[in-house]
């Protein structure tokens, strides 16, 4: 120990499986044992399915060699895809959460690799098992493709999604290991989100939002699914699809890996820079103020370029899609009452939308008590308004304009089309828009600013989960009891956006008792909520300034 | 008193702890530190300095604020506010940097429950690029002899004792060589062979030039292993300095004195009680037992009295109030007067 310490030789620019954070998973998930358990098991499911489907399709179907072969792919992809994203994911977000609960994760924190390293590391070294299963099933793939002669340009752009999409939810795992606190949670809300992804998301898709859908793997399975189909099958999805070409962004035209590569790794990017602000300084927020914003604005931007292109040409309309597959009717024509569903969802999402984006920048008490006290220190006169423990107020209150404006325009657009000639959104709709993301907003950074996490959920439980309950039984109970129901559900943030779509767009057909209550109903609860708006920022202002006097008070202390 | 006026040159002078400890470029230098939770001062303006090669110890009671300050020297957490240097390098603009030339030891440090031991220290080894594979476990060897492990190389950290977890991040802690370590507690569960160890093994590292930085609960033990520390309570700074000057700026320096004479013991005590410094005289035991605030010199002085009057000594021992029973002491006064109360 006393000599001093020899010069050692200059390490060599790193590459990934370098990364020691990524050698470290390596090593402990690689154990031969149970390394060559999993791949027994995955490499004899895969054989199965292989063998399984081939067989099948080959003597009981009396498909050519080539077509059987065709058949195991689809099969063999939902297999990979459940390894890959189910699988990965949940160890991903487990893996991370581990790490913190034991305490090993501040040895990470310490070791002198850049942020993104790290992140790097984390992000191909949990999941290390995952990506060896799914290369064990990997032969029976290329074997099916060579032998069904697939084309390339069949399966290149599908496992390019798959491997992207991976990514995108290995790094949701990720984001959310490091934002739940609890193994078990982590594991469930990561697995929660690619449930969601897969089931609630391509329904959200068909009432107007597509962007979503551009986060799974449907768009480009759909697009190349039919070279890697037996090919009788194949032709009529073919056909199918020949009448839904590509994805128009506004004026553009795209191919669907094109636009789904180009969707996830804008997400994935954003996901990695959450992780990179956590391991830079743990006390930050996943995301700056402007950058939220930024964001904001951006998925307005998607949500409108994916989907007005698809009005004129009516593909936007859930009904059509419907029409399409069961009635096949020729002079169909989509109903007033979708228009106003659409907009009922588009303003619902923006302002869920809105409502995560303020969890995530709004300073909790401590955070800006602390703010507070550097400033006091560095003789700031106020907080920098889009550092951390500055209040979120004015950024909730830019997202609600620009979510006003984006769903004004949705609502402009999708009645102003053809198709619903003679309708028209009142005037004044774009100032109720306005009211009813304002009103949500505020409210929640207020509470969230002012008294903190718990009493949001609280007011979240009270304010939205409880009308619902109440509502939907009271609906149960019988016609009559509807204009109540009407009138309970209404107090929930989220009904507001169908509500006013409801009120804003006339001539609507729903029930009698609802339309008249409806109309009441909605101006009630918004004139409730701009009260209660009102209070809570005032209160939140009260608040704010007594925390500074608390701060500004030591000086005379000291 | 008579020792304060003896001692004034030298003393302590709690107005300006600066002057004594910090000479030129100090390896650590903690400047105006502040650390809030919530309403909660944790720190309250912390300024301590630090020069190369000194063992440095932090005491204070539970919740006095060690843990939240090694975790901002560690570019683990950030601060209200407040400057700190290790080796030179501004921690909060160079966090990598300051991370090449540091290690931390936790308290209660944790180890992965997947990885065997040198896995474990290689992938430290690897991300302070300690060289390649051979180098790397040469290394790692090395350290894992100095915390007497190496027969635990290829077992589970999980596996480890309590006390083996504590050496063996103690050897994680060693692996790049820092130049600074700041260490939380690391003896605790140590057995005495483990603390022996521990010690010869931080002053080998000083005499080496590197700056250690420990706090513990055991203060005897803190205040053989270290050149200087520090008191903390509540988040302040009460006194720095060497042990010495930090027990006269605390005021304790009474100690217990014992004496054992071979005859008259009765005389001896009276004669005892009349002289000045002196309190508290009893027997205990075959021996006299009495406090005495006096400086060294007043105790020769004593002495030599007592062997004038001749009286037959066989014996005299020195028990120092302990820290603990300073730290006791303040701890408990500072509760009273409460100077650091959340500002609520
Ligand atoms: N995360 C936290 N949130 C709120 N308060 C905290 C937090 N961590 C520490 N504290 C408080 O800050 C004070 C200082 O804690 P710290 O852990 O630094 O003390 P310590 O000197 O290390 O104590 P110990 O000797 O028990 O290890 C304590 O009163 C503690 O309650
Ligand atoms: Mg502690």
């Amino acid at each position: 120990m006393s000599d001093t310490p020899p010069a050692f030789p200059p390490s060599s620019p790193r590459h990934w499986w370098s990364n020691p954070i990524f050698r470290r998973y390596a090593r402990s998930r690689l154990r031969p044992q149970a390394l060559m358990a999993g791949l027994l098991v995955v490499g004899i499911i895969a054989a199965f399915i292989y063998f399984g489907v081939r067989t099948g399709f080959r003597y009981q179907a009396h498909m050519v060699e080539a077509d059987a072969e065709r058949a195991v792919l689809v099969p063999l992809l939902i297999f990979q895809a459940i390894i890959l994203f189910l699988a990965g994911t949940g160890q991903v977000a487990a893996g991370i959460t581990a790490e913190a609960d034991e305490g090993t994760l501040d040895y990470q924190r310490l070791s002198p690799m850049t942020p993104l390293a790290k992140v790097l590391g984390y992000v191909t070294g949990l999941p290390v098992r995952e990506w060896c299963l799914f290369g064990i099933t990997l032969p029976f793939t290329g074997w099916a493709l060579w032998k069904g002669e697939v084309e390339a340009a069949s399966w290149v752009p599908v496992y390019a999604a798959l491997l992207s999409s991976a990514v995108l939810y290995h790094l949701t795992g990720l984001v959310a290991g490091t934002v739940v606190k609890n193994r078990r949670w982590a594991f469930l809300v990561s697995i929660g989100v690619i449930f969601l992804l897969y089931t609630v998301i391509p329904q959200a898709a068909k009432f107007g939002l597509v962007y979503f859908k551009y986060l799974t793997l449907w768009p480009v399975v759909d697009e190349n699914i039919a070279g890697m189909m037996p090919r009788e099958a194949g032709g009529l999805i073919r056909l199918a699809k020949s009448l839904e070409p590509d994805v128009r962004f506004f004026g553009l035209h795209f191919s669907e890996i094109a636009f789904t590569l180009f969707t996830q790794i804008f997400l994935s990017l954003t996901f990695g820079m959450m992780l990179w602000r956590r391991w830079r300084r743990a006390e930050s927020h996943l995301l700056g103020k402007a950058w939220a914003l930024g964001i904001f604005a951006w998925m307005q931007l998607m949500l409108l370029g994916n989907a007005l292109p698809l009005i004129a040409p009516g593909l936007l309309f859930p009904s059509r899609q419907f029409n399409r597959r069961f009635f096949r009717e020729e002079n169909w024509q989509p109903q007033v009452s979708e228009a106003v569903v659409m907009i009922g969802v588009y303003g619902a999402v923006t302002l869920l939308l809105m409502v995560v984006l303020t969890l995530i920048i709004t300073p909790g008490t401590e955070q800006q008590i602390t703010g507070l006290q550097r400033g006091r220190k560095l003789g700031w006169k106020r907080l920098p308004p889009l550092s951390d423990p500055a209040s979120s107020l004015w950024i909730v209150v830019l997202m609600a304009v620009a979510g006003a404006a984006g769903w004004t325009v949705f609502s402009t657009q999708l009645l102003g089309s053809e198709w619903f000639a003679g309708h028209q959104l009142v005037p004044y709709a774009s100032g109720a828009f306005l009211l009813v993301l304002l009103g949500g907003g505020l409210i929640c950074q207020g509470v969230l600013e002012a008294w903190g996490g718990q009493r949001f959920f609280l007011v979240c439980v009270f304010g939205a989960v409880l009308p619902v309950m109440v509502g939907g039984i009271v609906a149960s109970v019988g016609d009559r009891s509807l204009t109540a129901a009407t009138w309970l559900a209404g107090v929930l943030p989220v009904a507001s956006p169908v509500y006013a779509a409801v009120v804003l767009v006339p001539t609507v057909d729903v029930p009698r008792d609802v339309v008249r209550a409806l109309p009441r109903a909605f101006w009630f609860w918004q004139v409730v909520t701009a009260l209660a708006t009102g209070w809570v920022v005032w209160r939140l202002r009260e608040i704010r300034q007594a925390r500074r006097a608390l701060v500004y008070k030591e000086d005379g202390r000291s | 008193m008579d020792w304060d006026c003896q001692f004034r040159g030298a003393c302590f002078d709690g107005s300006d702890m600066s002057a004594v400890l910090h000479p030129v470029s100090p390896a650590i230098q903690i400047q105006d530190l502040r650390v809030d939770y919530g309403k909660f001062v944790a720190v309250d303006d912390l300024t301590i300095s630090v020069p190369a090669g000194e063992i440095f110890g932090l005491v204070g009671p539970n919740g006095a604020g060690k843990t939240s300050t090694f975790k901002v020297l560690a570019t683990l957490m950030e601060p209200t506010y407040g400057e700190v240097r290790l080796a030179g390098i501004e921690i909060f603009e160079q966090p990598e940097a300051a991370r090449r030339v540091m290690a931390y030891m936790p308290d209660l440090a944790p180890v992965p429950s997947d990885l065997k031991v040198w896995e474990f220290l290689d992938c430290f080894a690897e991300a302070h690029e300690l060289g390649n594979a051979a180098q790397r476990r040469e290394r790692i060897e090395e350290c894992l002899d100095l915390v007497s492990l190496a027969d635990k190389n290829n077992v589970f950290c999980k596996t480890l004792s309590r006390g083996q977890t504590q050496r063996l991040v103690l050897a994680k802690t060693l692996l790049h060589r820092p130049k600074v370590l700041i260490l939380d507690e690391p003896a605790s569960g140590m057995d005495p062979m483990s603390r022996r160890q521990l010690r010869l093994a931080l002053r080998n590292l000083a005499a080496d030039g590197a700056t250690v930085i420990v706090s513990s609960h055991i203060l005897s033990e803190l205040s053989e292993m270290c050149t200087s520390i520090c008191v903390m309570n509540r988040g302040k700074l009460l006194a720095a300095g060497s042990v010495e000057e930090v027990r006269r700026v605390l005021g304790r320096t009474e100690r217990i004195l014992t004496l054992g004479v071979v005859e008259r013991v009765d005389e001896a005590v009276g004669w005892l009680q009349g002289r000045e410094h002196v309190a508290e005289v009893r027997l205990a035991g075959e021996r006299i037992a009495f406090s005495f605030a006096g400086s060294a010199r007043d105790q020769a002085q004593l002495v030599s009295d007592l062997v004038q009057e001749a009286f037959l000594i066989h014996a005299l021992e020195e028990q120092r109030s302990t820290f603990e029973e300073i730290l006791l002491d303040v701890s408990g006064s500072n509760a009273a007067a409460a100077p650091n109360l959340p500002l609520s």
